[in-house]
Order: structure tokens, then C-alpha cells, then sequence
């Protein structure tokens, strides 16, 4: 580390360029990160960012351009030859095992494992590393008991004991509660000082990205389109820039009509996949004209109360009431069929059909509608009128409506998903991370048309990590940790730190 | 890779129609009988000679065309029974066992009733034959249903039980058959009895009915996927079942559904070959061969990606290939089982070639390393 000096370019592409059937990825993109630098790379979903952030480490090559590390032009053919040159790569989806120590983790993969593996001292070298970053991490503890940001952490100090000098991270802060977020970027911070080069990649979290970054690149449809200063730049001009409008981040909540309660659950508890309790004694109703949010980092039971409240998972005990009715037994189509609308957070394999067209995914709420079926033929003309009236109507934007849904970007897919929801006129909308892995313009239509169906008086539970999201819609707010409500709070008296500590898990009064 | 000068370089398609399926299973076909070729070259004898004398038994001659069509039938009930459950992403390896029951219960209705033999039934023919063909869609769903149930009210792997059912129904038909069996003939050799005269079902254009059914079938087959409602929900189930779940399919009935249907489907199968073609209206004791044959309706339904009307001009290849390969292996004193070895080579060349339905090979010339 001692011949890289603060302000060495130690990463450059010039001129990267990759082309796919159809589109292209990376247009002429040029990108330099220089020792100490926190760059960003922002842009929205299809801007060309994973391209050319598998360029850079190695997992896809370009077609044209050039890849300079050190000053020294490098041909990348696997992510091996940018490791050996200190490329490092922080996954979006971690990429540890589960069953296996840290430090094991950590040495995983590394040259000197694969031959005589001195644990010892690999052990207090890792761990003077730790030191030297102040940040304490068991080394013998099994990644499974760990936290989603000290397993983020774990990738970062695997990344730096096999030499990384220039650590590209995807969508760093996506999975982090906000106590845990503040921590990581601490820690980034403290490690430019060692004049470690850092590229974090980021959708939608543009205060992140103001609060710790030097630089930041913005693409927009596979091109630059700005390199910016964060000194000089605002939230809106990044947005700006990275949607190519201006965007408002302010949204009208506005009054809403609280009617009576559409939604009542009981003492619910529920088991997850693996059998584990996911949701312990939850209680709460849902009005007519209120957004209910639910405020917890992935994994804490919302996917198992979602799944119960849709009619996808057993209950294990309590009960659930729809309309002062108890619906517990009913199966997943008889709630469609009395109004119940769940927006799943998995849009790619629940939420949609991939190899379907869009107006068979468009069937997918209506085929059990006797208005589009006679004689147990479906009535395909009206389904295609359906499809291309929502389609104009939302703004999905594709080519046709005989398209298949795969090929729509996670955006578009999102708008088609909530046009279908929508369309039936739901009395209670289960919404599971809407805006999750959307860009900041479709974020905002998401939210929107959330606030929309409000207005007119349905009941909305919103499940979100975003806590931003939560506060900014919801009327009544539930941080939620480990299967248990920690409090509900009316919207008047959230505050922001109180709800970031509980979704963590940290007791009310130790937060207060 | 590098071939001398030469870059060959894989690319993904994003789909294919209809048409390039067709023309590349053509030229697979054509490929894997050039294959052939060579193993009758190596036999002593021409080529070419070969396949005009197949292909002219199997096709052209009076008496090798009707048994090709027989065949052809039997076959493409039997890639109806797999395509059905396929559309729904689900296996049926049970043809074999489904098409035995299907026979059982169209022989069962027939000894019932008094059409065994040289008895005189109580019913008139027309009305039995009804009822047989009742009685082997019954045999076959009944059957069927087993897997459906495990595999939708238990998630069993339905691979191994219409699998293991084949074997129960193989040995349940050699004991209903064999000596003191209920359906033994009246020689005691091993065989079934033989149908009265009054329910062995009229030829229509000289071809047992089933074939025209089987036709029919296809197109049904075709609209049900394309136009209907069960159509769309087995489509879905079988593209995600977590997704048809969430738009309020039912796991249980989709499964259950499609492997009563294709229970359905083979026990017509069975129907066809051993109460309506000529000359047999018995069940035989070479019945296993049919049962071999059935499986040949799993290669027909993948070749022809689940589509019914795709598999009918497979079913007939298939049907012509076994029959023609065995008359060659007699007529120029061919080694045993060059009629499997046909078959096998055009299958593996078949399935090998699906490559090219999601693949492009491009080749230019390689750059010049640095």
C-alpha cells in the first residue's frame, strides 16, 4: 500500500462499450477513481450500472474500451485477474456461507488457503485488520448468527486481506437498518484515509450518497451523463440529472378519510419456510382511507404476515377478520374474490410470470373473473383491452402488450403489477417493499398511486425497509423486529431516530 | 473456443417460433440418420437401400402402413398423457401402467357384460363399446389420480410414482391374464381373452375410429392450452407455481387435473391397441412391448415442446421408425436390434439438437492475441 499516493489513479476506464441483442449496455463510458476517493455511481434501474460494475471486476468483458489499473492497461478475463490486481467486490446478495466461521469466510478463496492453511496466524492478522479499522468482529462466530451489516462487513475485510486497493460495492446500504447503515459508512470513511479507492454503486439512496462520497457519476441509458462534485450538488440536482426531470421529493400526503376498521388481526403467529417462528402475537386493525406501514429490515416476519394476511400460509394460531368477517380459512382466490389485493415483494416469481405475455399476467387477477370467461373460454379481447387501457393508463412502457414480462425493466414490471392490483378495486391492499429496487422516478409514481388508492378509501398495509418510505405515507407506523410489533405509533408523533432505533431492535426506553 | 483462425462464440436467442423448431428438428432427424449409416455400412449393406426399404414398409406398403398407423396412435395418446401434466411442469413417466389400466378396465367391462369369446353379450355392440371405451378412461384416471393426490397434497415426486405404479400394473395385468387369471384366454397360453365380434369397433376408412380421435384430440389438446381457463391456470401453474398460487390457482387441483387427464389420455391408449385395432382385440402376452412403447410418448412430448399438434407427425416417425427398422432387421438379416439402435440414435440427436433452439453459434475470425 505504501506506493499509491493520495489522488494516484489507481482504476480507469476509457471509452467502455458493451453491446447486447437490442440495446446498449455501456455507451463510450469513462470512469476514473483515484486513491482515497469515495466515488459514486449512480443511476437508475437499466442506466448500464451492473454492466459496467461487472466490467470493472472482471465478470463480463466489453466490447470495446479500455481498462487501465495502476496507470497500467489490464485485460480482465475472470473476476480472479481483478482480485490478484486489487479490485475487490462487495455482492449486494452476500455471498458468504452461512454454517461457516467468519474467519473462515474470509479465507475462503484466498491464494495461501489453497495450499497450507496456517489458521493461527491468518487469524491475527485478520484480526489486527479489524483493529486497525476499529471495528470488532468475532472471528469464530458462524456468519449465520450475524447481522446483515457485520456480514457486509465480513465481505469488506475478506476483500482487504487479499489486497484489495479499490473496493467496488453494489447497492451498499440497501439491506441495513438505519443504525447499522451509519455504521458502515463510517467505516468507509475511516478506510480512505488508508488511501483505499472506493465505488459504491446506488439506485435511489441519494442522501447516502451526499453524505460520504467525493465524487459522483451519473449515468442515465448506458451513457455519462454528468460527473459532479458532491460539494456542489443538491438531492435534486442528482435526481435531476439521473431521471432527466426534475423530481419532487416531497409527497402530498394530504387528508384522508380514516373510515371504519376493513382489516382486524388477532394474536397472529406464523412459522416461516424453515419452520422457524417468524411471527409472534402481532396484533393491529387497518382502516378504511389509512395506510398502515409496517417499518422492519427484511427478515423480521413480514414476509410470513404478508403471505398469512393474502391466504398463501397457514397461520399457527390467531385469527384474521376482513369486514368483521373471519377469513382465516379462506383460500388465496376467495380473498381475491372479496376484495383483498396483495402486491407480493417478489415481482419476478410470484408477482409476475416471466415467459407470459403482459395480458397473461394481466389474466393472472382476472381469470377467475366471470366477466372474462364464458363457457370456460377466456374472453381474450377483453383481457387485451384491459391490458392496453392500464398499460396507457400507467405508463408502462413497452413495445406491445403480447411482450413477454420478463423483458420488462423492474420499474415497468412494478407499474404492470399495481395496474392489475389496482384495476380490481381492492378494499384492503397488502403492499410487501413496493419501491424495492426501483429508481427514483418509478418510486414515485409507486408512491403515488399508493396515496391514490387511499384517497378513495381503501385500507393499505405497507410493508417497507425503507424507512424514508414509511414515514413520508403512512398514517399509523409499526416498526416491527423479530416477529413482534415494538410499538405503533400515530404519523403526528413519529420520530425518525425513535422508529430507526426500534426497527433495530433496541428497546423503546433505552431509544427514547 | 478456437478453431485455427476461426472464433466460435455462443449466443443466447431470446426465443424461437414455431417454424425454426420444425426445421431444426428436420435437420436433426436427417443428421442422426446419417448416423445411422454407418451402422449399415458397417453391416454390409447400402444406405440408402436401408432406409428406402424402412421407410417404404413403414409408409408405403399395404401392409406396413397399418401398422405404423396403429402405432402412430398408441404413441400419440401416450405423448398426450405426458404433455398435459408437462404444461402444468409436472412428469408423467406412467403411461406404461395408465395405458395397462386403461386396457383392464375396457377388458373388465367387456367380461362383465358378456362380450368374452363366443358369448353372446347382453347389450347391443354400439352400446358396449361405450361403455369399454368408459371403462379404460375410468381404469386410466383411477390410476392417474394416484400420483396427483401425493404430488398435490404432499409434494411427492410424481417421477417415481407413476414410475413404480408402471410396475404394479405391469404385473397386475400378467396375473389377470395368466393361468386362472379372471381375463384368461381360452388356450390358458399366457394370453388374454378375445372380444366377441359384436363389440370389436368398425373400422372407419379402414383405420380403427381411434385414429380419427386421437386427431381430434390434438386440436382439443391445442385450443384447451391456447383459448380456455384450465387451459391458462395448468400454463401458469406449470410457467411458477408460486405465481399461480398467488392468482389463486390451486396447487392440489392443477395437479390432480392434469394427472387424471393424462390418466385419461393412456388409458385410451391402451384402449386403442388392444380392443380396436384388427386382428387383435385381445390383451397379448407380448403386452410389455407396449408398454416399452409408451415410453416412447415422454420423447415425442419434449421434442414437440408440449405442443399436441406438434407431436402428431413425431408420433407417426416414431410409429413408421419401430416398424420399418424391424421388417429391415428381417428382410437383409440384420444384427438384432438395429430397430433400437435407429430409434435411440434419432432420439439422442433429437434432444441433442434442442440446443439450437436457445443457442447461436457465431464464428468470425479470432483477433490477434496481445
Amino acid at each position: 500500500m505504501t506506493d499509491i499516493k493520495h489522488g494516484d489513479i489507481v482504476l480507469a476506464a476509457k471509452g467502455i462499450t458493451k453491446r447486447y441483442p437490442g440495446l446498449v449496455a455501456n455507451d463510450r463510458i469513462d470512469f476514473e477513481i483515484k486513491a482515497g476517493e469515495i466515488h459514486a455511481i449512480l443511476g437508475e434501474n437499466g442506466a448500464g450500472k451492473t454492466t459496467l460494475m461487472s466490467i470493472l471486476f472482471g465478470l463480463v468483458q466489453p466490447d470495446e474500451g479500455e481498462i487501465y489499473a495502476f496507470g497500467k492497461k489490464v485485460h480482465f478475463r475472470s473476476p480472479l485477474d481483478a482480485i490478484d490486481l486489487g479490485v475487490g467486490m462487495v455482492h449486494q446478495t452476500r455471498k458468504l456461507i452461512p454454517a461457516h466461521t467468519v474467519l473462515e469466510n474470509i479465507l475462503l478463496g484466498h491464494p495461501k488457503a489453497g495450499t497450507i492453511l496456517d489458521m493461527k496466524r491468518a487469524g491475527e492478522e485478520v484480526a489486527q485488520l479489524c483493529k486497525h479499522y476499529n471495528y470488532p468482529l468475532d472471528l469464530n462466530a458462524k456468519v449465520w448468527h450475524l447481522a446483515e451489516g457485520e456480514k457486509q462487513m465480513v465481505e469488506i475485510f475478506k476483500a482487504l486481506y487479499r489486497g484489495a486497493k479499490v473496493l467496488i460495492m453494489d447497492e451498499p446500504t440497501s439491506a441495513l437498518a438505519p443504525p447499522e447503515t451509519e455504521k458502515l459508512l463510517e467505516s468507509i470513511q475511516v478506510m480512505t484515509r488508508d488511501e483505499l479507492a472506493i465505488v459504491p454503486f446506488i439506485t435511489h439512496k441519494l442522501p447516502i450518497v451526499l453524505a460520504v462520497s467525493h465524487r459522483v457519476t451519473i449515468l442515465r441509458r448506458g451513457q455519462v451523463v454528468a460527473r459532479l462534485d458532491t460539494k456542489q450538488s443538491t438531492e435534486q440536482s442528482l435526481a435531476r440529472e439521473m431521471v432527466g426531470r426534475d423530481v419532487i421529493f416531497r409527497l402530498e400526503r394530504g387528508k384522508a378519510a380514516r373510515g371504519r376498521s376493513i382489516l382486524r388481526v388477532e394474536n397472529l403467529s406464523a412459522f416461516d419456510d424453515k419452520g422457524a417462528q417468524a411471527l409472534t402475537d402481532v396484533s393491529f386493525d387497518v382502516h378504511e382511507g389509512e395506510i398502515f406501514g409496517i417499518a422492519g429490515v427484511s427478515g423480521n416476519g413480514q414476509q410470513a404476515l404478508a403471505e398469512v394476511l393474502a391466504g398463501l400460509r397457514k397461520a399457527k394460531s390467531g385469527r384474521v377478520l376482513f369486514d368483521d368477517a373471519e377469513i382465516s380459512h379462506l383460500t388465496s382466490l376467495q380473498r381475491w374474490q372479496k376484495g383483498i389485493g396483495y402486491i407480493p415483494a417478489e415481482q419476478r416469481t410470484v408477482g409476475s410470470i416471466g415467459n407470459f405475455s403482459l395480458v397473461e399476467n394481466m389474466l393472472m387477477n382476472y381469470h377467475f373473473d366471470d366477466a372474462f370467461s364464458k363457457w370456460g373460454f377466456l374472453n381474450e379481447k377483453k383481457a387485451r383491452q384491459l391490458t392496453e387501457a392500464l398499460i396507457a393508463e400507467y405508463g408502462v412502457a413497452t413495445p406491445s402488450p403480447d411482450v413477454k414480462a420478463r423483458g420488462l425493466s423492474g420499474g415497468n414490471l412494478q407499474k404492470l403489477i399495481l395496474a392489475r392490483v389496482f384495476s380490481r378495486k381492492p378494499r384492503l391492499i397488502i403492499v410487501n417493499l413496493p419501491t424495492q429496487g426501483l429508481d427514483v422516478g418509478a418510486t414515485e409514481f409507486v408512491q403515488n398511486k399508493l396515496l391514490e388508492a387511499r384517497k378513495s378509501g381503501a385500507g393499505i398495509l405497507l410493508i417497507s425497509e425503507d424507512l424514508d418510505e414509511i414515514l413520508a405515507l403512512s398514517d399509523r407506523i409499526a416498526p416491527i423486529y423479530e416477529g413482534k410489533f415494538m410499538d405503533v405509533i400515530p404519523a403526528e408523533s413519529a420520530v425518525r431516530e425513535t422508529i430507526g432505533a426500534l426497527m433495530a431492535g433496541l428497546e423503546k426506553k433505552a431509544a427514547a | 473456443m478456437k478453431l485455427g483462425r476461426y472464433q466460435i462464440k455462443l449466443e443466447k436467442k431470446s426465443g424461437f417460433t414455431g417454424w425454426q423448431a420444425a426445421v431444426i428438428s428436420i435437420v436433426a432427424i436427417l443428421f442422426a440418420l446419417f448416423l445411422v449409416g454407418f451402422i449399415f455400412l458397417q453391416a454390409g449393406v447400402d444406405p440408402a437401400l436401408g432406409y428406402q426399404e424402412i421407410f417404404s414398409y413403414a409408409f408405403l406398403n399395404p401392409f406396413g402402413l397399418p401398422l405404423t398407423l396403429n402405432r402412430a396412435v398408441f404413441l400419440l395418446f401416450c405423448s398426450f398423457a405426458f404433455i398435459v401434466p408437462i404444461r402444468a411442469g409436472l412428469w408423467n413417466i406412467g403411461m406404461a401402467g395408465q395405458a395397462y389400466a386403461g386396457a383392464l378396465g375396457a377388458f373388465a367391462v367387456a367380461l362383465a357384460l358378456g362380450a368374452k369369446g363366443s358369448q353372446t353379450p347382453s347389450l347391443p355392440g354400439g352400446a358396449l363399446v361405450g361403455l369399454m371405451i368408459l371403462g379404460a378412461m375410468l381404469g386410466g384416471m383411477a390410476v392417474g389420480a394416484i400420483p396427483g393426490i401425493l404430488k398435490g397434497k404432499f409434494n411427492t415426486n410424481e417421477i417415481v410414482t407413476t414410475m413404480m405404479i408402471n410396475f404394479i400394473m405391469f404385473w397386475l395385468v400378467a396375473y389377470m391374464i395368466k393361468e386362472g387369471g379372471p381375463f384368461m384366454g381360452s388356450g390358458g397360453e399366457g394370453e388374454g381373452f378375445k372380444l366377441t365380434e359384436s363389440v370389436r369397433p368398425p373400422l372407419f376408412k379402414d383405420t380403427p375410429f381411434t385414429l380419427w380421435v386421437s386427431l381430434a384430440l390434438a386440436a382439443l389438446l391445442y385450443i384447451l392450452f391456447a383459448r380456455t381457463k384450465i387451459g391458462y391456470q395448468i400454463r401458469a401453474f406449470g410457467s411458477s407455481p408460486a405465481a399461480a398460487r398467488y392468482a389463486g390457482i390451486s396447487p392440489v387441483k392443477i395437479s390432480l387435473l392434469v394427472f387424471v387427464a393424462g390418466g385419461l389420455l393412456a388409458g385410451l391408449a391402451g384402449y386403442h391397441y388392444f380392443a380396436a385395432v384388427p386382428g387383435l382385440y385381445k390383451i397379448p402376452k407380448n403386452y410389455g412391448d407396449f408398454g416399452d412403447l409408451a415410453f416412447y410418448g415422454i420423447i415425442c412430448g419434449l421434442i414437440s415442446q408440449g405442443n399436441p399438434l406438434a407431436s402428431i407427425p413425431l408420433a407417426l416417425l416414431f410409429g413408421g421408425l419401430t416398424n420399418g427398422g424391424r421388417f429391415v432387421q428381417g428382410k437383409l438379416q440384420l444384427g438384432f436390434g438395429i430397430d433400437y439402435a435407429l430409434l435411440g440414435v434419432v432420439m439422442i440427436i433429437l434432444v441433442a439438437f434442442q440446443f439450437f433452439f436457445r443457442y447461436r453459434i457465431i464464428l468470425k475470425k479470432a483477433e490477434k492475441e496481445n
